[in-house]
């Protein structure tokens, strides 16, 4: 990239990439408020990226959020604020709450599948019952 | 219809796409670019434009004030969404919406200043040199302002407009927005503003809770933001008006009464 010298672009990328990187800090994981900015406002927006998360995670993962009834919007406030959205968009952020509200295997294990054989044992035992 | 150009939308969801096409007088829509495979449009988008309705991609994940150069894969997103759909613009944001690997989810305001300036024109350049059609950029509604901002709203367009060709996309409940939250006169704002430049113009509720406007796209449009419609109006004949609703859909009834309430706005009714 071609440097056009003090106050070019890349200087200026610089310069917003740590104002913006400072701000989406405080707004999203925990960071200190930004000198010089409404910190009420911040706290207010810091709340309704929260909100709009919550209502995202709604639409991906219904049985779960169902099942936590009215207790669902404190406990997702509790685990989102100062933890960034994960990457991975909304189901993401579905399994990083779910796993926030029950530690573990964040997969239960699945099953061990039955061997072939044990089907068509298991059908020609039926098949004899029933003959 | 007065309106030229694309004349009086509706922005499309999957959730009301019967709906929409249904709607009588819906002459253009938008759709959300970051929800379509261009190689397997929705449907409903395909009956649309057999029905020649121009559907215009509206990105929302591009982040184009931010610090990092726009994503070369979701320029080609954008760009293969517009050959697509054969839309005759696409548009974009005036807002960052990630910083230092956290993604905000959501359209946050940028510095006005002229250092930030600098970064967003080359931003907004990269993006029309991979875009095979006309981009236009919106003004967003915010809920803070950034300290030591150099330039007003409409100033920082109009530069961005200036020195890259771009269009606008002016949201007048965004400006709406702006004037409760943060004081900023949307009037003014409407006469510093390039109309020129204008693309098309957004409409949409939402709700006052505690002092503060949230624009949530969830209720219908109120009189103050249609009165500001009106003065666009009044400053410029807009080429399309498009109504934004995005969750808590009313009945069909409903919206085809906020799109007439649009229109007589528009026509001068």
């Amino acid at each position: 990239m071609p440097d056009v010298g003090e106050g070019g672009p890349p200087d200026a990328r610089a310069r917003l990439a740590a104002a913006q990187r400072e701000l989406l800090a405080a707004l999203v994981a925990g960071g200190p408020g930004p000198v010089g900015f409404d910190e009420r406002r911040l706290a207010i927006q810091a709340a309704s990226l929260i909100a709009k998360r919550r209502g995202l995670v709604a639409l991906s993962a219904p049985d779960l959020v169902g099942s936590l009834g009215g207790e669902f919007p404190a406990l997702f406030a509790s685990y989102a604020e100062g933890r960034p959205k994960p990457p991975g968009g909304s189901r993401a952020d579905a399994r990083a709450f779910a796993d926030w509200l029950a530690p573990g295997p964040a997969e239960p294990p699945a099953p061990r599948r039955r061997g072939f054989w044990s089907r068509v044992r298991e059908t020609r035992r039926a098949r004899r019952a029933s003959t | 219809m007065t309106a030229e150009e694309l004349g009086i939308g509706i922005g499309w969801r999957a959730e009301i796409d019967l709906t929409v096409e249904r709607l009588p007088g819906v002459e253009f829509v938008e759709v959300i670019a970051e929800s379509l495979r261009p190689a397997r449009l929705p449907e409903s988008l395909r009956v649309l434009r057999s029905k020649g309705i121009p559907v215009i991609p509206h990105g929302v994940g591009l982040g184009l004030g931010g610090a990092e150069p726009p994503a070369p894969e979701g320029l080609a997103h954008l760009a293969a969404c517009a050959r697509a759909l054969d839309a005759p613009l696409v548009s974009e944001h005036l807002a960052f919406v990630r910083a230092g690997g956290m993604e905000a989810g959501h359209l946050l305001p940028v510095p006005r200043t002229r250092d930030a300036l600098s970064v967003i024109v080359q931003n907004v350049r990269q993006a029309q040199a991979a875009l095979p059609v006309p981009l236009a950029l919106e003004n967003v509604a915010a809920l803070f302002g950034w300290p030591g901002d150099e330039l007003t709203e409409a100033q920082f367009l109009g530069e961005l407009v200036e020195r890259t060709g771009v269009g606008l996309l002016i949201d007048v409940a965004n400006l709406y927005t702006n004037q409760v939250n943060l004081g900023l006169d949307a009037r003014e704002a409407l006469d510093g503003l390039p109309l020129d430049a204008l693309a098309y113009v957004h409409v949409a509720g939402g709700h006052l809770h505690e002092g503060v406007w949230h624009d949530t796209h969830t209720a219908s449009v109120p009189p103050d933001v249609l009165d500001l419609l009106a003065e666009l109006c009044a400053r410029t004949r807009p080429p399309g008006v498009l109504l934004e609703w995005d969750d808590a859909y009313p009945s069909d009834a409903a919206l085809a009464a906020e799109l007439d309430r649009v229109r007589r706005v528009v026509s001068g009714g």
